[in-house]
């Protein structure tokens, strides 16, 4: 596997940092991890710290050189993070249990694997586009997915900082599955806080990274955060990769893959064709159903 | 934007009379859900949902698709409403069968019926290129007899390849997807924008789709077959008519299987139509005409063995 990585994380105008990144690797796979401790709970930091070094432990444990099932060892990492978390707060006997966002991501044969909880985000990008980027738990992402508001309006939003999910919280986090996406050479693979995607605008980001050099664009992006949010400045952590090898090719892939269904000229087609009406939608389908009853007469 | 993930309907959502359990399987166009309807019947449920027109986020169940998208959202479902007709008409055991199809959350959805088992994708990544002659020959005669029944209905398939071929726990497979089926007589048909996989899909679907026939399917069969013994998709057809580098199965596996099926394979990947089975019926035959025809010596004795004891007892009475 080629690579190169670049982490950064900085205290901000905070008194603490409570973000916690990481990442280690074995000749075939690699580990990446970046946590937000949660700053309105006590010992946030301390959650963070538990989240990445369970993620570690499991890793170090199953990934001889290889992990089985990169997306469940996810998974399982994560909700071992947290159950982690809540076992220490008993032990320390702490009133609350302390808590943080985190996410993970694996790199194995070629391909991501990542799944997250909070609002710390993976971004992969391509030659300066988005080509997915995590979804936060938050009441303000269900805003935007709702249409309700705009991404630009988040930074304002009074909800700005809550959760809806996270490890350590009550209940416990449900975690999704993991996504994936197969890695070509110059992928960008940026784990970060939301100290980092906060103050900046999506497109900001994207551009931040067109810069030749992944380490001085990373820190470029850093120091614009910072700028961007001045005497507010959060922790601002990031972990970035820069893939150097070219696309696996399918036949050589590790599993039997096949290349997805395509449509061709899906949209080059004159107007008059593209549009449907709600009336001819309906009847297509009473076409159909006529077609149905007709050919299942003995079920 | 680009494609991004989209998000299925929860498990437990209730779409009409069907309560849904678990997604089986997800793709650029669709989601197929594993369904109850209200006797507890199992069936499994297609959304129309094409990732990249449509987004469905968190707890709605209506996807958001601009105004932008929306025509272009509408002509997609014009596909699965092809769909919907092609099947509607398939009554056969080795075809999906069509149970419903519906009108909700302002797309369209297709019920089937649920058959247990898995793709034949599944199945070659299990076997990775041990799948042995007679395997081969059961399963495709088969299929074959679901597309035969396609082809007479004035229909062609034309997006065979292993992940639409599905095999029952028994053993016998079923073709599935009929997303990029046209009809070859419509006129709506043709215009709907065509539809294919790289490796899998005959060189007229590249070009000259005026040419496409029975036998573009037959390609398609070809390559699946192709795609058995390799464990790999085989070059595109495009990309071979710029340059062939396909390895016929001839030689790739000489000694392994028997050259008719050898040969029949290469058959069916001819790059010029006219060269390949051009109808159904000519391949399955072509295909049995591959059968070991003496059967192994032990059988044949033990078979002389139950002939003379059936005599005494002939005798005996």
């Amino acid at each position: 596997m080629r690579y190169s990585i670049f982490h950064t994380s900085r205290i901000g105008a905070r008194r603490t940092n409570q973000d916690r990144l990481g990442y280690w690797r074995t000749s075939a796979a690699l580990l990446m991890v970046v946590a937000d401790g949660m700053g309105g709970h006590l010992h946030g930091e301390l959650a963070a710290e538990l989240a990445v070094e369970h993620c570690a432990g499991a890793f170090r444990r199953s990934a001889r050189p290889r992990l089985a099932d990169p997306g469940a060892f996810l998974l399982h990492a994560l909700a071992g993070g947290h159950a982690a978390i809540v076992r220490r707060a008993a032990e320390l006997g702490l009133a609350e249990t302390p808590r943080t966002t985190a996410v993970a991501c694996v790199v194995q044969d070629g391909t991501a694997y990542w799944s997250h909880v909070g609002d710390s985000r993976l971004y992969l990008v391509r030659e300066g586009r988005l080509l997915a980027r995590t979804r936060d738990h938050t009441p303000v992402q269900r805003l935007i997915d709702a249409g309700r508001i705009r991404e630009e309006a988040v930074p304002s939003h009074p909800d700005r900082n809550k959760l809806l999910q996270c490890l350590g919280g009550d209940p416990p986090p449900k975690l999704e599955p993991a996504n994936s996406a197969s890695l070509t050479k110059n992928d960008i693979v940026l784990l970060c806080s939301d100290g980092l995607w906060g103050p900046l605008t999506p497109s900001q980001l994207l551009t931040g990274l067109l810069a030749r050099d992944l380490e001085r664009a990373v820190h470029g992006l850093v120091e614009l955060a910072e700028t961007r949010s001045g005497p507010e400045c959060d922790n601002v952590s990031v972990l970035a990769l820069s893939w150097g090898e070219d696309e696996v090719p399918a036949a050589r892939a590790q599993t039997y893959q096949e290349p997805p269904t395509v449509a061709q000229d899906f949209t080059a087609t004159e107007p008059d064709f593209l549009r449907t009406s709600d009336a001819e939608i309906d009847r297509a389908i009473a076409e159909i159903k006529a077609a149905l009853r007709k050919h299942s007469r003995n079920p | 934007m680009p494609a991004q993930a989209n998000q299925p309907l929860p498990e437990g959502y209730q779409l009409l009379n069907y309560r849904l359990m678990r997604v089986l399987a997800s793709g650029g166009f669709s989601f197929v859900y594993l369904a109850h309807d209200e006797n507890d019947t199992p069936v499994a449920v297609k959304e129309y949902l094409p990732s990249s027109l449509a987004l469905r986020v968190n707890g709605s169940a209506a996807p958001l698709v601009s105004d932008e998208n929306l025509p272009t959202f509408r002509y997609g479902m014009k596909c699965f409403f092809e769909e919907g007709r092609a099947l509607a008409r398939l009554m056969h055991p080795n075809v999906v069968r069509v149970l419903n199809f519906f009108r909700a959350n302002e797309t369209v959805y297709m019920v089937m019926r649920y058959e247990r088992g898995r793709t034949l994708q599944a199945h070659i990544q299990e076997h990775r290129g041990a799948l042995g002659e007679p395997w081969m020959q059961r399963t495709f005669v088969a299929l074959l007899n679901g597309l035969r029944e396609v082809h007479s209905n004035k229909l062609l398939h034309l997006d065979i390849k292993p992940a639409n071929i599905y095999l029952r726990n028994d053993g016998t497979p079923l073709l599935l997807d009929f997303g990029a089926a046209r009809q070859t007589l419509s006129h709506e048909g043709v215009r709907l924008p065509p539809m294919y996989t790289r490796g899998f899909a005959s060189p007229e679907q590249h070009a000259q789709r005026s040419n496409l026939g029975p036998w573009s399917d037959i390609y398609s069969v070809g390559a699946s077959m192709y795609a058995c013994l390799a464990a790999a998709a085989p070059q595109p057809a495009n990309a071979r008519l710029q340059q062939d580098r396909l390895i016929p199965a001839r030689e790739a596996w000489a000694g392994k299987y028997s050259d008719t099926l050898l040969e029949l394979i290469d058959r069916c990947l001819r790059l010029d139509y006219l060269e390949r089975p051009q109808s159904v019926f000519e391949l399955q035959k072509a295909l049995l005409a591959g059968r070991r025809p003496a059967p192994p010596r032990h059988v044949a004795f033990l078979a002389q063995a139950k002939r003379a004891l059936l005599r005494l007892a002939r005798r005996a009475h």
